[in-house]
């Protein structure tokens, strides 16, 4: 349900992400994976096929030795702003934009798994249950109790830890607060990155990191040009790295397509 | 999808769509009903026979639905746009009028070796009618009609009392494997029929006086003669064929016995 | 016997031939629902889908079918709205063929999507702005009619008829037809055009995204002339398909030409906006978003060549065959025109699902291939076998071409009379 936060300041919840202090250690998926209840794959399950909500992809300038080099971008919804691709996709509004947090909401219960949602979306960070959820004996008492699981045959994705948020706001209503407090909110990816690379906040609000940060000349957004207003701000010094950014370059396609 | 419903917002749109939707339903949905109703109506006023003749009208061969007078060579080509029901026809009484009707030279019309007596007048699904001195109509059917199927192994006659329609089923005749239904040539009702020995004559008592519908003495001939054409390329059709020149022997039905006479059939008593 | 259910004056073959015709179809129909069950019990794991290629060859051979099946609503507007009589000689074909198309893309989808039980949500709480709610309802909308105007066929069977209410029926309900073929048209419309801007839309997806013309894509506008253009086609190939398989003359060759003509008009008028819409797409559109077009031809298999293909090979060509009267008239040319035009369309629906899914929109992102598993082209086999059920009962208990039973007479007239006499066949 949309939340509705009547009387109270809409926030914009996003990220910067800075490239340069990512390690590639790979801790943000695994907290988000157990924050989330994101089952162990399945045996069949591939990286095309398998469930991530953020992924980190290694990528490098396209030169040979020494002059290689690389970089980890840990890649999730990027919290589209503008033209919500995903959310004018789903025949059945089992997308949402929430306008009190920004957040684009995916609601499984109500999906039905026709993937338009992931034809839609620029940058493939929608993931569908090809299987049925599994969890071995005895890790089913490591799942997440504010977090439901997931069907098979449903579409799920990222949603900055919407179950904390929901925490938070509890927390907030006990204590007589219309307003959560910031520190009570924290994405378990965030949370879990050892080099602090991640940083999360209400980019309306001037005055937190992530607003700051979003405002550097430093950063920037994947596929900007496509005018989709996503909410996660990468920054990275070397212009290489911002380039990526940018659409494909146009180069022969050294090695044959993976079938 | 209802105003109620999770998601609905009162804007332009979903109001659009979903009248748009809403539209689609209800015309459809009046169409299948409105063909409901119309055809409860039809049954109860018994237009059965009615829609019957005119729906296979419509699917006869283009030689089949030749109007009369394109029989007679006045309007070549002409298709009767009317069933076969000349009594309201504008075309006809403009020609009648124009031409009028010529005595008949003689009392018989051979063709072909067949004799149609032009006592009487004859209807295009091959029966005739001859007015009798108390009001009633003898019906029965031509030397076409014999040629084809001879003498029947079995007939279904109304029963007395039945109301027959113009062009409606009156009887049905089956031969071997085949069965032809009779057209009647007139509404009326059936006041007695006849056994085998007067060749099952009707005697029908006629609620419609107006005969102009059927074909008179000097249509005989160019009519009948359509009609053999008719018959043999029906016959052709289903690889029942003569020699060139050569005429049909009477009682088709029994000297070709594994032939598909019903589509013969059919198309000489112009149904399907 | 069966044979009481043919219509009389129709030669048809005999009830043993029938089903020795039937039995490899309902082989493939029984493979078919096995597979389709697979996907259908065990998950959509049993595709070769991704989470990258979201969408595989099941949409691509709906969209074809779906836009080949558009023959019954454009025949059924080009006779009852335009009068156009001589097509009357196949509109009950193009009807089933329509209901053969539609049902069984529904059914594809049925089993394509991961939820089928919930397909109900769409119409309960619908997103108006997205272009698959907008197919969801026209598709679903325009089977009933499809039904509907399939009803009318039905009870035309020699038996049926012989039921009075069914007879009297038929007559009422066909002569509020046109009523059916005008509400058909419109939700055609919509539902072709909505299926192509369901890529138009795409603003993720800069291989596909296209201009708007108010709230529509130009690929909205496409689809539907193109559907338009090559339904005709479709008809046509599959009536001369009948007339070979069953070696009888269905229709008056006019009929046929007449289909073409229409076609290749369409076609033309296609080709040449889309020519003009790849134009703006490739310097306008695609640039503005930072996509270069010549890279998304960079990678092979997909080179320049599918744009050839589409446009010149499949597009002008069969044009301007079936636009030539004296081409028009010889049947090699007018049915290689028709299959021509037909895998044209086929085409550039493989482009908007397959080529529009493999390309990367992220620099670092691969180019993507996939092959479709047994279980997804058993399960589209399975629709195959259905339509090809459907239409041999049809075309055995109802009479698809009208002008059958007039045509066989008039070949027998024209035929020389010292034949040797011959049993009924």
């Amino acid at each position: 349900m949309i939340s509705e936060n009547k009387g109270n300041k809409k926030a914009r919840y996003g990220m910067s992400i800075d490239v340069d202090r990512c390690t590639g250690c790979g801790g943000c998926m695994v907290a988000c994976a157990s924050e989330n209840n994101v089952a162990p794959a399945n045996p069949g399950a591939n990286d095309r096929k398998g469930l991530t909500w953020i992924r980190v992809f290694k990528v490098d300038n396209g030169q040979e030795y020494p002059n290689k080099r690389s970089v980890f971008v840990p890649m999730m919804c990027q919290q589209c702003g503008e033209e919500t691709p995903c959310y004018l996709a789903c025949p059945q509004q089992a997308v949402d934009v929430d306008p009190s947090t920004g957040i684009v909401g995916q609601m499984p219960e109500r999906c039905l798994g026709c993937r338009y949602c992931m034809a839609a979306c620029p940058y493939h960070a929608r993931y569908f249950n090809w299987w049925d959820p599994v969890w071995p004996a005895g890790m089913e008492k490591t799942m997440n109790p504010d977090v439901a699981p997931r069907m098979r045959g449903v579409v799920e994705k990222c949603n900055f830890c919407h179950g904390r948020w929901h925490a938070a706001r509890q927390k907030a209503a006990a204590s007589g607060n219309r307003v959560l407090d910031p520190a009570d909110y924290v994405p378990a990816c965030v949370e879990a990155c050892p080099t602090g690379a991640i940083r999360f906040g209400d980019l309306s609000d001037a005055s937190t990191e992530v607003a700051r940060n979003s405002k550097t000349p430093d950063s920037f957004r994947m596929l900007e040009k496509l005018g989709t207003e996503p909410k996660i701000y990468y920054m990275s010094k070397r212009q290489w790295v911002k380039e990526i950014a940018e659409a494909p370059k146009l180069t022969p396609q050294k090695e044959p397509a993976r079938g | 999808m209802l105003p109620w419903n999770y998601g609905f917002h009162f804007t332009t749109g979903p109001i659009i769509f979903m009248g748009i939707f809403y539209t689609v339903l209800v015309i459809v949905a009046t169409t299948v009903i409105s063909a409901v109703l119309r055809s409860r109506r039809a049954m109860r006023e018994h237009h059965t026979e009615h829609i019957r003749w005119h729906s296979e009208f419509d699917d006869l061969t283009t030689p089949a639905r030749l109007c009369r007078y394109a029989l007679t060579g006045e309007m070549p080509g002409r298709i009767c746009p009317n069933g076969f029901d000349c009594r309201h026809c504008d075309v006809r009484a403009h020609l009648v009028a124009k031409l009028p009707e010529a005595q008949p030279a003689e009392a018989v019309v051979v063709v072909a070796g067949m004799a149609f007596p032009t006592d009487r007048l004859y209807h295009r699904g091959h029966t005739w009618v001859k007015q009798e001195a108390d009001g009633t109509v003898t019906v029965g059917v031509d030397e076409v009609a014999k040629l084809i199927l001879g003498a029947p192994d079995k007939i279904d006659l109304p029963h007395v009392g039945r109301q027959l329609r113009l062009n409606g089923v009156a009887w049905s005749v089956s031969k071997g494997r085949t069965t032809a239904r009779v057209l009647a040539p007139l509404d009326g009702k059936v006041v007695a029929h006849g056994g085998p020995a007067d060749n099952w004559r009707l005697r029908i008592r006629p609620t419609d006086a107006d005969m102009s519908h059927l074909l008179t003495a000097n249509e005989i001939r160019p009519w009948v003669t359509r009609e053999i054409q008719r018959l043999h390329v029906a016959l052709a059709a289903v690889g029942v064929q003569t020699e060139p020149g050569q005429q049909h022997r009477p009682d088709i039905a029994a000297n070709h016995p594994d032939a598909d006479l019903d589509a013969v059939c059919a198309h000489m008593f112009l149904h399907r | 016997m069966d044979k009481d259910f043919i219509a009389r004056g129709m030669q048809r073959c005999s009830t043993g031939k029938f089903l020795l015709w039937l039995f490899p179809w309902v082989a493939l129909l029984i493979f078919g629902v096995y597979s389709a069950a697979l996907c259908l019990i065990k998950g959509l794991n049993q595709t070769n889908m991704d989470n990258r290629f979201a969408f595989g060859a099941w949409i691509f051979l709906d969209l074809t079918v779906i836009a080949l099946g558009a023959g019954a609503f454009f025949t059924g507007f080009l006779l009852y709205i335009l009068k156009m009589k001589e097509l009357k000689a196949v509109i009950n074909s193009a009807v089933v063929i329509g209901f053969v198309c539609y049902s069984g893309a529904v059914v594809v989808l049925a089993v394509d999507v991961g939820q089928p039980l919930r397909a109900w949500f769409t119409f309960w709480y619908p997103n108006v702005h997205s272009m698959l709610t907008e197919v969801t309802f026209c598709i679903s909308c325009y089977l009933m009619v499809l039904l509907i105007e399939y009803i009318p066929i039905v009870l035309k069977n020699r038996k049926l008829r012989e039921i009075p209410s069914m007879l009297v029926f038929e007559h009422e309900l066909h002569k509020l037809i046109y009523v059916l073929a005008a509400v058909g048209t419109f939700l055609s419309f919509f539902h072709q055009g909505s299926l192509g801007g369901l890529y138009g839309v795409l603003r993720g997806r800069p291989f596909a995204f296209r201009e708007h013309l108010g709230i529509w894509p130009s690929t909205f506008f496409l689809f539907i002339l193109s559907a338009a253009a090559v339904g005709p086609s479709f008809i046509l190939l599959t009536t001369w398909l009948v007339e070979k398989i069953s070696r009888k003359k269905l229709v008056p060759p006019e009929a046929l030409r007449l289909l073409g003509r229409v076609s290749g008009m369409l076609l033309s008028v296609y080709v040449l906006l889309k020519c003009v819409d790849t134009l703006i797409w490739m310097n306008r559109t695609s640039m503005v978003r930072g996509f270069v077009p010549a890279q998304y031809y960079a990678f092979e298999p997909f080179g320049e060549w599918v744009l050839f293909a589409e446009l010149v090979l499949f597009g002008i060509v069969p044009a301007a065959i079936l636009l030539v009267p004296k081409l028009r008239e010889k049947t090699g040319w007018l049915v290689s025109a028709a299959a021509m035009a037909c895998c044209g369309v086929a085409l550039n629906r493989f482009v908007q699902t397959i080529q529009t899914m493999a390309l990367p929109t992220l620099s670092f992102d691969k180019f993507l291939m996939y092959t479709p598993s047994w279980q997804e082209i058993g399960a589209f086999l399975m629709v195959v076998a259905y339509g090809v059920l459907v239409y041999s009962f049809s075309f055995r208990y109802f009479e698809l071409f009208p002008q059958e039973r007039q045509l066989r007479i008039e070949s027998a007239a024209a035929k020389p009379q010292h034949e040797t006499a011959v049993g009924g066949r």
